[in-house]
């Protein structure tokens, strides 16, 4: 089980990442969305905000996001620090991911592009 | 009599039967779509096998080939693991080859392509060797996958970049469900007008859009300025969406039979039939020779006045 901390600091290490990411940015110019992210088995919730192209992390939740992140905090922190792409727990029912399915794979393309090989 | 089947995830109104000779050899082609059903195109896989000579899978990729790497889609895998007997095949082996050559020969050949050309492939990591043999000629490409499949307005201008990005995503969205990365059953049926009205000025640049005629019918916008569209597996009510889009000229790879053009894993099938080798056994140079032994040869349709 990881800790709120842990997920806390994965997420940084994500948002990091991506913000250093000049293409990722130009990519996702467009995309603006609101992501939230919650651990099932502890209180943990934090909110991913991608604006124009650009990624802002906050604790806690908010009312209307684009897409949820569901998953135990020991997943989440391993796909956010990049330990583990999001495919396999996706596909086997670890990882929920509630949105618009182009969402879905707009977000698991921008982990590829972070952490892909 | 020899039987080829093309198993398709795509729609049931697209199925057709028809009887050709090939090299001497009289065959029935048969298409049979399951509108997107899964288990359907399963069960009729393990119908099939053992009772025809060769079997192509449509609506569905299993192998990606990007330069040296090959990439599988599981879904696609499991569809292909369901046949034990008969020789399967996606169409991938023949893409590879005769797509290189039907640019090759359109350049040397007709006035269609030149170098220069502004060239939109709506996606292209599934036929590498068309959006390769595209760019060593000098097109100006837009490669279109992050575009038409992401919804990101990010065209990709060279191979390399195409080739660096699928090797860092490839190794796991083949892991994805397949219906997620491209439209399948009814969903061939419709067009995307968010992406249509969003995304139509990568059309209305390009002198040629290329690649796989169900995304390039998706989100083709009306008002075309005569493009050549370079594709396969058109039926002759594509013919007219085209035409009524605006569409200039209707090049085909694959040969026409009946006023359809087939699609590349039900030719791939048939090859691998006459060839009756096994699939492990069959190189490029193999569909190239039979290729040139067919005279196979891109089917040119003018769609301003309707001669071929």
């Amino acid at each position: 089980m990881a800790t709120h901390t842990e997920i806390t600091e994965s997420l940084m290490v994500f948002k990091d990442k991506y913000n250093k990411n000049e293409r990722l940015k130009v990519m996702n110019k467009d995309w603006d969305r609101v992501v939230v992210i919650k651990a099932t088995d502890i209180e943990s919730l934090h909110t991913l905000t991608v604006w124009k192209g650009v990624v802002s992390l906050n604790e806690g939740t908010t009312e209307k996001p684009d897409l949820t992140v569901i998953s135990d905090s020991e997943t989440l922190a391993d796909i956010f620090y990049g330990d583990i792409t999001p495919t396999e727990p996706y596909n086997d029912g670890t990882l929920k991911i509630l949105g618009q399915e182009d969402d879905i794979i707009r977000l698991d393309f921008i982990s590829l592009m972070i952490w892909g090989e | 009599m020899k039987q080829v089947v093309s198993v398709s995830l795509g729609s049931s109104r697209r199925d057709h039967k028809v009887q050709v000779e090939l090299l001497g050899d009289r065959f029935e082609i048969s298409r049979l779509g399951t509108d997107g059903d899964f288990q359907r195109a399963l069960e009729l896989l393990q119908q099939l096998d053992g009772k025809v000579d060769a079997i192509g899978l449509g609506g569905i990729d299993v192998y990606i080939y990007v330069r040296q790497k090959r990439y599988a889609f599981q879904d696609g895998l499991k569809l292909m693991n369901a046949v034990r007997i008969t020789p399967v095949v996606d169409g991938s082996g023949l893409k590879n080859t005769l797509e290189r050559e039907v640019v090759r020969s359109l350049s040397e050949k007709t006035g269609l392509l030149n170098k220069g050309m502004k060239v939109l492939m709506v996606s292209s990591l599934d036929r590498f060797g068309m959006a390769e043999a595209f760019y060593d000629m000098g097109c100006d490409m837009t490669y279109g996958d992050l575009i038409f499949t992401m919804g990101m307005p990010y065209p990709v201008k060279t191979v390399a970049e195409l080739e660096e990005i699928a090797g860092r995503v490839l190794p796991e969205l083949v892991k994805m469900p397949f219906q997620m990365l491209y439209p399948t059953g009814k969903k061939q049926e419709s067009q995307d007008e968010a992406k249509v009205q969003q995304f139509a000025s990568y059309y209305y640049e390009a002198d040629v859009i290329a690649g796989d005629f169900h995304l390039i019918r998706r989100y083709m916008p009306g008002g075309m300025n005569g493009q050549t569209i370079l594709t396969n597996t058109t039926t002759r009510e594509d013919v007219e969406f085209l035409r009524e889009k605006g569409a200039g000229v209707l090049v085909t790879t694959t040969p026409e039979f009946e006023g359809r053009s087939f699609g590349a894993n039900v030719i791939e099938a048939a090859m691998v039939a006459i060839m009756a080798k096994p699939l492990e056994q069959i190189s490029p140079e193999d569909y190239l020779e039979l290729l040139g032994r067919l005279n196979f040869q891109p089917h040119i349709l003018n769609l301003k006045s309707s001669s071929v």
